[in-house]
C-alpha cells in the first residue's frame, strides 16, 4: 500500500545495494523506519527483491522476476509489471494480469539483531 | 555515408561492449552465489483469437482465425536470453492466392546489463503507443485491436535493430531508446499511411535509420506515457535518391511520430486514453517520386472506460466480465501536400462497445458492436469504378463474437 502512496506522489521508491553472503542478503531493519517497503538490489544478481513489511511486523522478500518469461519486472506504485509480454503482479505478488500464471517467488526471511535476513534460496 | 558509418559503428561498439561486459562478470564471485538463480530454461508460449464478423452494410459474414502466435524463449543464463515469436495470420498461407501470413514477430537476443537496464538486439518491437507492446488479445477490449494503433500506429510495427530499456533506480520511470532500419516510403499506399512502408526484419534497406524513444511514469494507479519515432524513408542509394528528387542519407525524407497515452485503473473501473500524430513533411516529395498520395500528416486519439462487473473490494477473483465503450477517432489523411488528393474516408470516427468475460485471466470471450463514420468519398480517387458496387455508405456497424487465449 505504501508503495502506492511513494510512488503516487512522485516520490522516489527506496533502493537499497547491498551484498550477497552465503546465500543470505542482509538488510537493516531501520530502512523500515519511514517506510514499509524496500526495493532491494543484491550486488551481482540481476533481478530486484522486494521488500516489504507485513502488519505482524514480518517481512515479505518477493523475487522481481516474471513468472512466465524470467523478465526483470518494475515497480508500479501498486504492484509489479513486466513490459515483455505484459504480465502484472500485485503486492503481495499474485498475477493480476497474464499471460504469467504463477505467483511471484517469495524468498523465506528472518529477523536477528535487526537484520533482516533473505535467503536466496 | 560518414554519418551512417559512425552511427553503425557505434551500435555495433555498444553491443560488443556490453557482450565484453556480460563476459567479464560471468566469473565474479557473486555468480557462484547467484547459482540458484542461473538455471537456464525454455519457456514456451503463445496467444491466439478467432472471432466471428457480420458486416451490416455488406451484408457479409466471416470467421476467421485472425492469429495464432507460438513464442519460444531461452534463458541461457540471468544474463543472456533469446525471445522469439512465430505468427500464422488467417490460419493458412497457400502459394499462389492471396491473403494469410507468417511471419516472425519478434526474435531477439536480450542482455541483462542489471537488475534495473537491458539491451536488446534483433528483431524487436519498440516502445511506442500501448499495443505494440501489450496485444494479447485476453488483455484488450474488442475482438479487434483498436483502429488507432493499426493504421496510424502501425502496430505490431517491428524492425530490426537495438535497443536499451531501463528504469531509473529508486523512481518510478522506464525509459527505452532504441535505434532501427527506417521505413520505406516507396512502400507507402494510399488508405494505409506508413503501414506498408514497414519492412518488419525482411530484407530490411538499412540506407535510412530510425530512432525511438519512451518514457514511461507510474504514479499509483496511473501509467502515462510519452513516446517518439524519428527516421529517414528515402532507404535508397544516394544517387537514387537523387534521381527521384528525395533527400537521401541516414535521416533524409523523414517520418517522425509523436505518442502519448495514460492508463487509469482502480477497483473495477480502468481507463486508457491514446493521442498520436505522424508528420511526413516531404510528401510532396514523395507523391512525385512514387504517386502513393502520401499525407503530410495523419493523426489518432482514443479513449476507453471500462467497468468489471464481477469486482469485488477486498477480494481476489480470476473471473472478470468486463463491460466497456471505446471513441476512436483519426484521420490517415489530415493534410496533403499540393500534389495530394483529399480522401475524406480517411477521416474515420469508430465507436466500440461490448463486453470481454474472462473465465480465467488468460482466457477471454468477447462480443463487441463497432459503429463506423467516415467523411465522404472523393470522386477523383475512383478511377475504375465497380458497376456492381454499392454506392459508397459514410455509416456502417460490424458486429464482432469471439474468443481469444494466452499462455
Amino acid at each position: 500500500m505504501l508503495v502506492g502512496s511513494l510512488a503516487s506522489c512522485g516520490s522516489a521508491l527506496p533502493a537499497y545495494k547491498t551484498a550477497v553472503a552465503d546465500n543470505k542478503v542482509s538488510v537493516p531493519e531501520t530502512l523500515f523506519a519511514a517506510s514499509d517497503f524496500q526495493l532491494i538490489q543484491p550486488k551481482g544478481m540481476y533481478y530486484n527483491i522486494g521488500l516489504k513489511k507485513e502488519k505482524d511486523g514480518t517481512y515479505t522478500a518477493l523475487l522481481l522476476r516474471c513468472t512466465h518469461a524470467d523478465n526483470q519486472l518494475t515497480p508500479t506504485g501498486n504492484g509489479f509489471k513486466c513490459t515483455l509480454h505484459g504480465s502484472a503482479f500485485d503486492n503481495e505478488g499474485h498475477v493480476t494480469q497474464g499471460p504469467a500464471e504463477r505467483p511471484l517467488k517469495k524468498y523465506p526471511t528472518q529477523v536477528e539483531s535487526n537484520q533482516i535476513i533473505i535467503h536466496i534460496s | 555515408m560518414q554519418a551512417k558509418i559512425f552511427t553503425l559503428s557505434l551500435a555495433f561498439l555498444f553491443i560488443t561492449g556490453a557482450l565484453s561486459a556480460q563476459t567479464k562478470s560471468l566469473v565474479t564471485a557473486e555468480d557462484s552465489l547467484n547459482s540458484g538463480l542461473s538455471k537456464s530454461a525454455t519457456t514456451i508460449g503463445g496467444y491466439g483469437n478467432a472471432f466471428y464478423q457480420r458486416n451490416n452494410f455488406q451484408g457479409t459474414s466471416k470467421l476467421n482465425l485472425e492469429r495464432l502466435v507460438l513464442f519460444t524463449g531461452h534463458k541461457f543464463n540471468d544474463k543472456i536470453s533469446v525471445f522469439s515469436e512465430l505468427e500464422v495470420e488467417d490460419a493458412k498461407v497457400t502459394g499462389g492466392e492471396s491473403g494469410g501470413e507468417i511471419a516472425i514477430e519478434q526474435a531477439y537476443l536480450k542482455f541483462n546489463l542489471n537488475p534495473n537496464q537491458y539491451i536488446v538486439a534483433g528483431l524487436f518491437l519498440p516502445r511506442i503507443g500501448i499495443l505494440n507492446e501489450d496485444h494479447l488479445p485476453n488483455t484488450f477490449n474488442g475482438n479487434e485491436r483498436n483502429y488507432v494503433e493499426t493504421f496510424v500506429l502501425p502496430s505490431t510495427w517491428r524492425e530490426i535493430g537495438i535497443g536499451l530499456y531501463g528504469n531509473i533506480n529508486g523512481a518510478p520511470l522506464n525509459y527505452s531508446v532504441g535505434l532501427v532500419n527506417g521505413l520505406s516510403s516507396g512502400m507507402f499506399t494510399h488508405g494505409t499511411g506508413i503501414r506498408d512502408g514497414r519492412f518488419e526484419g525482411r530484407n530490411a534497406s538499412s540506407n535510412s535509420l530510425a530512432v525511438t524513444a519512451s518514457l514511461q511514469y507510474y504514479m499509483g494507479d496511473f501509467k502515462a506515457q510519452v513516446s517518439g519515432y524519428y527516421g529517414g524513408t528515402a532507404n535508397v542509394s544516394k544517387r537514387k535518391a537523387d534521381s527521384l528528387g528525395l533527400s537521401s542519407g541516414i535521416f533524409g525524407t523523414p517520418v517522425a511520430i509523436g505518442e502519448g497515452d495514460i492508463q487509469y485503473s482502480h477497483g473495477g473501473f480502468s481507463m486508457r486514453a491514446l493521442g498520436t500524430i505522424v508528420s511526413i513533411p516531404d510528401a510532396a516529395a514523395i507523391n512525385r517520386a512514387y504517386a502513393n498520395n502520401t499525407p503530410k500528416t495523419e493523426y489518432g486519439a482514443y479513449l476507453e472506460l471500462a467497468y468489471n462487473l464481477l469486482y469485488k473490494a477486498g477480494t481476489r477473483n480470476d473471473k472478470q466480465f468486463v463491460v466497456f465503450v471505446r471513441d476512436e477517432k483519426f484521420d490517415i489523411n489530415a493534410s496533403i501536400p499540393s500534389n495530394g488528393i483529399t480522401d475524406e474516408t480517411l477521416n474515420q470516427n469508430h465507436i466500440v462497445a461490448g463486453f470481454t468475460y474472462l473465465p480465467i485471466r488468460n482466457v477471454a470471450v468477447k462480443a463487441d458492436v463497432r459503429l463506423i463514420h467516415t467523411g465522404v468519398q472523393n470522386p477523383e480517387l475512383i478511377i475504375n469504378p465497380n458497376p456492381v458496387a454499392l454506392p459508397y455508405q459514410q455509416n456502417n456497424n460490424l458486429v464482432n463474437l469471439g474468443v481469444a487465449f494466452s499462455f
